[in-house]
């Protein structure tokens, strides 16, 4: 009975929340939500992580990688990344680690085990492509809402969902492009499809969020694709496994690990 | 007979053939509002060729631009200074806005990624996001440029006074569109810098336009010239414009005809106007028959028709030799070329259709007084001019042997200059020196890499082999060898970047500037390479499964055999270097090289199908092999000696210049035609005469009609020689001497041989 109130109550809640979104959330807001839902759900999260690269002119390239990722306080603060990349076979036991912060740029370290070396990699070049694909760092581990102005274009229907079709344009002057539109899911808060629009104002790069599942109550994009019109060039990414809340501890975000990661994250 | 009908139904109903003839015209005409230009130089070649399948294969596999433009900057102080540097971000800045720009890869000191390392920490950026202000920062960026040998000769020249942007386009943008946003923006500047644009779409759209010029401007002008030239010869405005109009019908409907079946015009099309113009002079032949004929029964329907009948067989048989000449080209491989013999061949064909219904009806409406006025002057001319060609006769044959002494000397010296042929298509050598695309080639061949592209494609049996050492370090031994070469610039390939990430891992120590020992090593480093680097760079030296590598080689010279140096190198080296990989050459270098040699071979092929063709069109007209043999024999000799001429002045043999070899032998062919069949008809119609008067009769009066004809010609094809375009100028200079030689052999040689053999010729009495 209690359960069933308790349900109830949920619901009606949740209820209460979208009919207020709907009518009074501004931009910004939505942006923050959108972040939360994106890129913070859970205390952590990890995947098994396949990304194709795919060419023009349909030739291939596999990225395969298990990617942690802990969260240190609230939506839009600290977070800590590690990926560990087991495909393509000559780079396997390469690992990859970020420390996001707030308001300034993140730190990230790079291990070559040819090499045995750990490299800082600086962070000048944001949109640099992640491993080769049309994926850059910032599309990975996010940008600072700051960065940006938002505001909302329209709402509209994507995939039959409502959404926020919100403008974010950079605050400098970027040379990468000059603002990006987000179709963002009116309930879940996920972006559905990004369009970046280039210096010329032309459409240049396209985000569709394929597939989205429920994972521990968290609706998670697990199949996703990012697009480039100009060269023709896209990347798939899919999430073999996820899963969130696991807990993970802090000692792996460090250069030991990097090393060395502890099996048991990357099996 | 036929044909003869044809000639009465137009003198009996001459508006209603003019009337026709306009109609058709103006329904050809509908189709000019449709013409486009293709002045690809890799459409010479038809898209499924070999070449051209690979070639885009290549591009495909590594996303390799098909056009490129540089933007060379230079400043004799040096350009590594605040200002110029300035400049160079602000012009860039620019560029990238230009619609049609591919911007995401556009290299120049503000877009190339420059990987540093520095206190230990790995760092990707553009070599420079500011000018820098002070000295500082100056000598840092000169060291960063010169310790970097993927700058070296890219985007920094040796002796630092020259840069380039490289600026590849979107597929089907407007080159011509985009190198004038660029003019425009370079022209704001001031300053000590010079500014060049090179590249192919630069030189396509220069040649386009100069292409229209060809058409609009000169085309019009030679029939101007041939207008103003045949008053000068009949005093007669209206017998001008006659054939005026029937040349410019001709080109109409050929043009027409062209454009209509959604053909491009080529550089080839684009001469056929004065060639056409050239072609239709033949119905001088015409004019010149009725003035006599007019001179010596003073009926005009009657002259008309007695001069068709008189000239009908040569002038049918000239137009069939010429015609058979250009369809000939349409056996060749060369895209351009096929077209080219078709349209002058439909040409011909609608200019003879018109000597038999246009010509004799316009006859009719010329007043009776006036063509007796001139013929009566074409009698007393002919005591000038015939006496001149007379005497020309007259050395062949009164000194049979003595001439063709001289002639088998001059024979020699033309064999020796044929030798010294070399068959080169230079695609920046069209344009004339001091042409902006010319000056902008050599100033960026002089400061960097060389701006001819060539590839050589290293093939693997398996996936992932390019990242193993032995591949590596087979590669970088092989750029070493085709850099010694002096037709190479610069080269660059996967090795460059492995070496580089490998340098700059090891904190910049030069020690490092080589190939990793592991294959480990070298896939983590291009690993690495495609975290930080625009994925471009990689993909263009190496593909996908990395079972291919492409090594660019950056010529200094468009000359076609450049690129045949760089494949015996490669051929050399594989032979004493074995290798598992195989090594295939590409790019428009490489093009360049197949499409040269196909030229050659379709140039051979064309002439001995021509010489054949010709031969058997002569020997069928006269009804005599030995006719044909003897009528035959001065048009090769023309042929040899301009060819021989040609061996020792200029340089190279373009494509321009082979084709007109076939060309030139249904063109030339004319005159022997009309001067043997004259020859024989004067033998049938005045017995008893000696030969020799017969054949001073024949150079006197239809001789007139040769020179005439010769001198049209050449004065429809003198307005070439001032075209900016080289293969115009050489074609046009070529035509003169062709036309102008082969009309005086003919008169000297043809003669000197009927003269010595006869005994041969005239056995069995076949006159």
């Amino acid at each position: 009975m209690r359960r069933l109130i308790l349900g109830i109550a949920v619901v009606f809640l949740l209820s209460q929340s979208t009919s207020a979104s709907a009518s009074s959330l501004t931009a910004d807001e939505v942006m923050k939500k959108s972040q939360a839902a994106f890129l913070y759900q859970g205390k952590d999260f990890r995947a098994r992580v396949m990304m194709k690269l795919i060419t023009k002119g349909g030739q291939e390239r596999v990225r395969e990688m298990a990617m942690m990722r802990k969260n240190y306080g609230e939506s839009g603060g600290e977070q800590k990344y590690f990926i560990y990349f087991f495909q393509p076979a000559d780079v396997k036991d390469m690992t990859f680690m970020v420390y996001k912060y707030p308001g300034k740029d993140a730190d990230r370290w790079l291990f070559i085990p040819a090499i045995n070396m750990v490299r800082r990699i600086a962070a000048k070049d944001k949109y640099s492509s992640f491993v080769g694909s049309d994926f850059t760092y910032e599309d990975v581990s996010g940008r600072n809402l700051e960065d940006d102005t938002h505001s909302i274009v329209k709402d509209a229907q994507y995939n039959g969902k409502d959404c926020y079709v919100v403008k974010s344009t950079p605050k400098a002057a970027d040379m990468e492009y000059s603002y990006k539109l987000s179709w963002i899911d009116k309930i879940s808060f996920l972006p559905l499809k990004e369009e970046y629009f280039d210096t010329r104002e032309e459409l240049y790069k396209v985000f569709t969020a394929d597939e989205i599942k429920d994972i521990k109550g968290f609706p998670t994009i697990t199949k996703r694709t990012m697009k480039n019109l100009q060269s023709g060039h896209m990347t798939q990414a899919a999430y073999l496994q996820a899963d969130y809340d696991i807990g993970m501890e802090d000692s792996l975000f460090s250069e030991r690990y990097l090393k060395q990661p502890p099996k048991k994250w990357i099996e | 007979m036929r044909k003869f009908s044809l000639v009465e139904f137009s003198v009996d109903h001459p508006k209603l053939v003019v009337i026709l003839t306009l109609i058709v015209t103006l329904a050809f005409m509908t189709q000019f509002p449709k013409m486009r230009t293709d002045t690809n130089p890799k459409n010479m070649l038809p898209a499924t060729s070999d070449v051209r399948v690979w070639n885009d294969e290549v591009e495909k596999t590594f996303g390799l631009y098909e056009d490129m433009m540089a933007l060379g900057v230079v400043n004799e102080k040096g350009i590594l200074n605040p200002d110029t540097l300035g400049k160079i971000k602000k012009i860039t800045d620019e560029v990238l806005k230009i619609k049609g720009v591919a911007a995401r890869d556009v290299s120049s000191f503000t877009t190339i990624d420059n990987v540093t390392v520095d206190n230990g920490t790995l760092s990707v950026a553009p070599l420079m996001m500011e000018a820098p202000r002070d000295r500082k920062g100056i000598e840092s960026l000169r060291k960063t440029l010169y310790d970097n040998p993927l700058f070296i000769n890219r985007i920094i020249s040796g002796d630092g006074k020259t840069t380039a942007i490289y600026i590849p386009l979107e597929k089907g943008s407007n080159g011509k569109e985009i190198a004038d946003r660029i003019r425009r923006i370079i022209s704001k500047e001031k300053g000590d810098e010079k500014y060049y644009i090179a590249g192919d779409p630069v030189a396509r759209d220069t040649f386009g336009a100069e292409m229209f010029k060809l058409m609009a401007v000169f085309a019009p002008i030679a029939g101007m010239m041939m207008f103003f030239v045949r008053y000068l010869m009949f005093r007669d405005f209206f017998l001008s414009a006659t054939l005026m109009m029937d040349a410019m019908i001709s080109i109409v409907w050929s043009m027409g005809l062209l454009i209509g079946l959604g053909f491009p015009i080529h550089i080839m099309s684009s001469m056929a106007p004065v060639f056409l113009m050239a072609i239709a002079t033949d119905s001088i032949h015409i004019f010149n028959e009725f003035y006599f004929r007019y001179g010596e029964t003073k009926d005009k329907r009657k002259a008309i028709i007695e001069t068709m009948r008189a000239v009908s067989r040569p002038v049918r048989y000239t137009a069939l030799a010429t015609a058979a000449g250009f369809s000939v080209l349409m056996f060749m491989n060369i895209v351009p070329v096929k077209v080219f013999g078709g349209l002058v061949a439909f040409g011909t064909i609608s200019l003879r259709l018109l000597s038999f219904s246009f010509i004799p009806a316009m006859f009719v409406f010329v007043k009776e007084q006036k063509i007796a006025k001139i013929a009566g002057s074409e009698d007393t001319s002919m005591g000038k001019a015939s006496r001149f060609l007379k005497t020309l006769t007259g050395f062949g044959v009164h000194h049979p042997k003595n001439t063709v002494f001289v002639g088998l000397i001059l024979l020699v010296i033309a064999v020796i200059g044929l030798t010294k042929i070399v068959v080169n298509n230079n695609l920046v050598e069209w344009f004339k020196k001091g042409n902006e695309v010319r000056v902008a080639d050599s100033v960026m061949n002089k400061a960097l890499g060389g701006t001819s592209l060539g590839y050589v494609v290293a093939i693997a049996k398996d996936d992932g082999y390019i990242k193993t050492p032995e591949a590596m370090r087979y590669i970088e031994g092989l750029q070493r060898r085709l850099e010694k070469l002096s037709v190479v610039g610069k080269t660059t390939s996967v090795v460059d970047y492995v070496r580089r990430i490998n340098r700059v891992l090891h904190d910049d120590d030069p020690k490092y500037d080589v190939v990793p020992e592991t294959r480990e090593m070298i896939g983590q480093y291009l690993f690495l390479f495609s975290m930080s680097a625009k994925p471009s760079d990689l993909d263009n030296v190496v593909d996908y499964p990395f079972k291919r590598a492409n090594i660019w080689v950056q010529l200094k010279t468009w000359d076609s055999e450049a690129m045949k140096n760089v494949i015996e190198a490669v051929d050399d080296y594989k032979k004493s270097n074995p290798t598992p990989m195989e090594m295939k050459p590409a790019g428009i270098a490489y093009f360049n090289l197949v499409w040269n040699h196909e030229v050659l071979w379709d140039t051979i092929k064309g002439f001995v199908l021509a010489l054949i063709v010709v031969f058997g069109i002569l020997a069928f007209d006269f009804h005599s092999i030995k006719w044909a043999i003897v009528g035959y024999t001065p048009l090769l000799f023309t042929i040899l000696l301009i060819y021989g001429v040609v061996g020792f002045t200029l340089k190279h043999l373009d494509m321009p210049m082979l084709v007109l070899s076939t060309l030139s032998l249904g063109m030339a062919v004319d005159f022997a035609i009309h001067f043997v069949s004259r020859l024989r008809q004067r033998l049938k119609e005045a017995p008893g005469e000696p030969l020799a008067d017969a054949l001073l009769w024949t150079a006197a009066r239809p001789g007139k009609g040769i020179m005439r004809n010769a001198i049209l010609f050449a004065a429809s094809f003198a307005v070439m020689i001032f075209s900016p375009l080289t293969p115009y100028i050489t074609v046009g200079a070529f035509i003169i001497g062709m036309m102008l030689l082969s009309a005086i052999m003919t008169l000297i040689y043809l003669p000197a041989l009927v003269t010595l053999m006869q005994g041969w010729l005239f056995k069995g009495g076949s006159k």
